[in-house]
């Protein structure tokens, strides 16, 4: 049983964000991280290698040259291998390309599962999952609380409005994972020194049998304007009150607008 | 291709979802500016017999993709087969799980730009534009699709982008859609569910949310907050850390891995503000903190920052509003 999990560099939410002339997230200005997201999925697959249901853990990722630091990092967390996928023609890739490109080196790969995180934290979309699976032309189990993997099949968990179902599918799959299958490890230093010596390979568009016009020259899609939110009239703030008159002083700030 | 804007329509016990009813709205709003018609796609247990209502809601059209509960993304194929080769100008979809993967599937099988999860959708220039809050709510970006991109751009819309209407319109036409066959799409099941025993807040609906975090301490320090919430006929929600404690079940917590939630007002009690719960929460119109911790994050984006033990402050408030309203305690 092989788990394939794709895994994103993104930058870090405590980064200051800065953007290029053509409206492009400017990746190198920015301190990256794994996808926290991503981190869940490394440690569900870990969880399920250790429990014996897997025996090759690997890692993909889509990214300029630097996201294989984000591989070296899930290496160092454990696992087998990675591959980078990394090719000029991918800058500035949307959801729609990425999950072609996904699709495309996970048919290489034939994993079991591909194994993802439920979104990421710079686009939220949640739609590379589906779209690689309807690519693929493989069931898709979303949302998992938990995986399980027995003989032939994929279970998962997942959380319902009141409570929580349990989801089916034939292997092999694609699932996505909540923050809910559990904390993720930290790399220990023996790992982070194992990590080096692990295999990390490189593809390009081409080894994909892939061409610039087959992902539309990375997008369907394009940023027209980019602009700070709105800014919000200044905090009011109480301070030093007693209960009673901390309560009395909210009270009138919620009648003053309405609220009671 | 036409200038139609398709919508999901999901029922969820035996009636349209609220989501349902929003992006009825929106798809009407949007196809009284690009000139097409607005159409649902409704599934779902119910859907055949409610689909007729959505007219009121603002569909002129709908096609019932399936009567019965499932995992949506089942239906892709016969979505696809719906928006045939006469291709609406967009396509709305609800951003919940399965609104996010039937879109996606659809991206993925007909080769399509999706733009969202959105905040804000208009037309210009009869080109269809996006607003979303990107990396954490740090910035607004503006979106469209590529000019040679094919139609429809499928837009994901978060639970509040747009709002129902009163009332108004006739009943829609109602038509079944082209049986499909779902492939693999189809091959995941539902083989157990297990619903919770007492049934838990729909936090997307409720004006008033008043929600606890970890300074809340326990399950049972959780009881000021529900007679806070019960004097204004609002819910209880709660941070990861709250959820993760068991001091309330998953389904109260809010932000990125949780609901993201839009009420008039949010009152949030020992809860620090990390850029996950806020990214749940930041477009409720009116928030509250109350923190014994002068420099909790919440404090740089609260409308009132209240600094205090909630423990203190919160049976008081509750106290004084029943009093205000006149409720005997
Ligand atoms: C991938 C990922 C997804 C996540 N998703 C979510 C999510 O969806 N939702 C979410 O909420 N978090 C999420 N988190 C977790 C998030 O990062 C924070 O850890 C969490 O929100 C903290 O919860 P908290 O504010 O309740 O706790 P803390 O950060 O510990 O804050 C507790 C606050 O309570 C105050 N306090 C303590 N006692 C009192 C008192 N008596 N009176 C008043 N104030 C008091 C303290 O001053 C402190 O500010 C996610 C994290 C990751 C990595």
């Amino acid at each position: 049983m092989k788990i394939v999990v794709c895994v994103k560099q993104v930058p870090a939410t405590t980064a200051e964000k800065r953007y290029t002339a053509d409206l492009r997230l400017d990746r190198a200005a920015s301190e990256s991280v794994i996808n926290p997201l991503d981190e869940y999925a490394i440690e569900q697959a870990l969880r399920l290698q250790e429990a014996g249901a897997v025996e090759t853990v690997v890692y993909l990722s889509m990214g300029p040259e630097s996201a294989a630091e984000a591989l070296r990092r899930a290496l160092a967390m454990g696992g087998e291998e990675a591959y980078q996928v990394t090719d000029d023609a991918l800058a500035g890739a949307d959801q729609w390309a990425t999950a072609r490109v996904l699709a495309a080196a996970l048919g290489k790969l034939a994993p079991d599962v591909a194994l993802m995180g439920m979104s990421s934290d710079d686009a939220r979309g949640s739609l590379v999952p589906g779209a690689v699976a309807a690519i693929r032309g493989l069931p898709l189990l979303s949302y998992a609380a938990e995986l399980m993997l027995t003989g032939s099949t994929a279970r998962i968990r997942r959380l319902t409005a009141s409570g929580f179902d349990v989801l089916e599918a034939p292997l092999p799959v694609v699932a996505s994972v909540t923050d809910q299958v559990g904390e993720p490890r930290y790399a220990s230093l023996k790992g982070i020194m194992a990590a080096r010596r692990k295999s990390l390979e490189t593809w390009n568009l081409a080894d994909l049998g892939l061409s610039a016009h087959d992902v539309h020259g990375a997008a369907l899609t394009r940023v027209v304007e980019v602009r700070p939110p709105e800014t919000k009239a200044p905090t009011e703030r109480v301070e030093n009150l007693g209960p009673a008159e901390a309560a009395s002083r909210i009270a009138d700030w919620l009648a003053a607008r309405k609220l009671i | 291709m036409n200038n139609d804007i398709c919508f999901l329509a999901e029922f969820d016990g035996g009636s349209p979802a609220r989501s349902a009813l929003e992006l009825a709205a929106g798809a009407a709003g949007l196809a009284a500016e690009s000139g097409g018609a607005a159409v649902g796609l409704a599934y779902g247990a119910g859907a055949a017999a409610g689909a007729a209502s959505l007219g009121a809601a603002g569909a002129a059209r709908v096609v019932v993709l399936s009567d019965t509960d499932g995992p949506a993304i089942s239906l892709a194929a016969a979505a696809a087969a719906t928006i045939g080769d006469d291709a609406p100008l967009a396509f709305l979809a609800p951003a919940t799980p399965n609104g996010r993967d039937l879109a996606a599937a659809l991206m993925g099988l007909l080769g399509l730009p999706a733009l969202g999860p959105v905040r804000a959708v208009r037309i210009e220039g009869g080109r269809v534009r996006a607003e979303q809050s990107t990396l954490q709510g740090t910035v607004i970006t503006v979106s469209e699709s590529m000019a040679d991109a094919p139609q429809p751009v499928i837009i994901l819309a978060l639970s509040g982008t747009f709002t129902p209407l009163e009332g108004g319109g006739g009943a829609a036409s109602v038509s079944t859609a082209p049986s499909s066959d779902a492939g693999a799409l189809g091959a995941a099941r539902i083989v157990e569910s297990h619903p919770a025993d007492a049934a838990v807040a729909n936090l997307e609906e409720a004006a008033v949310i008043i929600a606890g975090g970890r300074g809340v301490g326990s399950a049972a320090g959780f009881e000021p907050l529900n007679e806070l919430a019960a004097v204004l006929d609002g819910a209880v929600g709660a941070s990861r850390a709250a959820a993760d404690a068991g001091w309330v079940p998953y389904q109260l917590q809010i932000g990125q891995t949780g609901k993201v939630v839009k009420p008039a007002l949010y009152v949030g009690c020992g809860i620090s503000g990390a850029i996950q719960h806020r990214v749940g929460m930041q477009t409720a119109e009116n928030v509250v903190a109350i923190n014994k911790d002068p420099d909790a994050p919440i404090g740089e984006f609260a409308d009132l920052f209240v600094v205090g033990d909630l423990f203190a402050i919160v049976p008081e408030l509750t106290a004084e509003i029943r009093r205000r309203k006149g409720i005997p305690s």
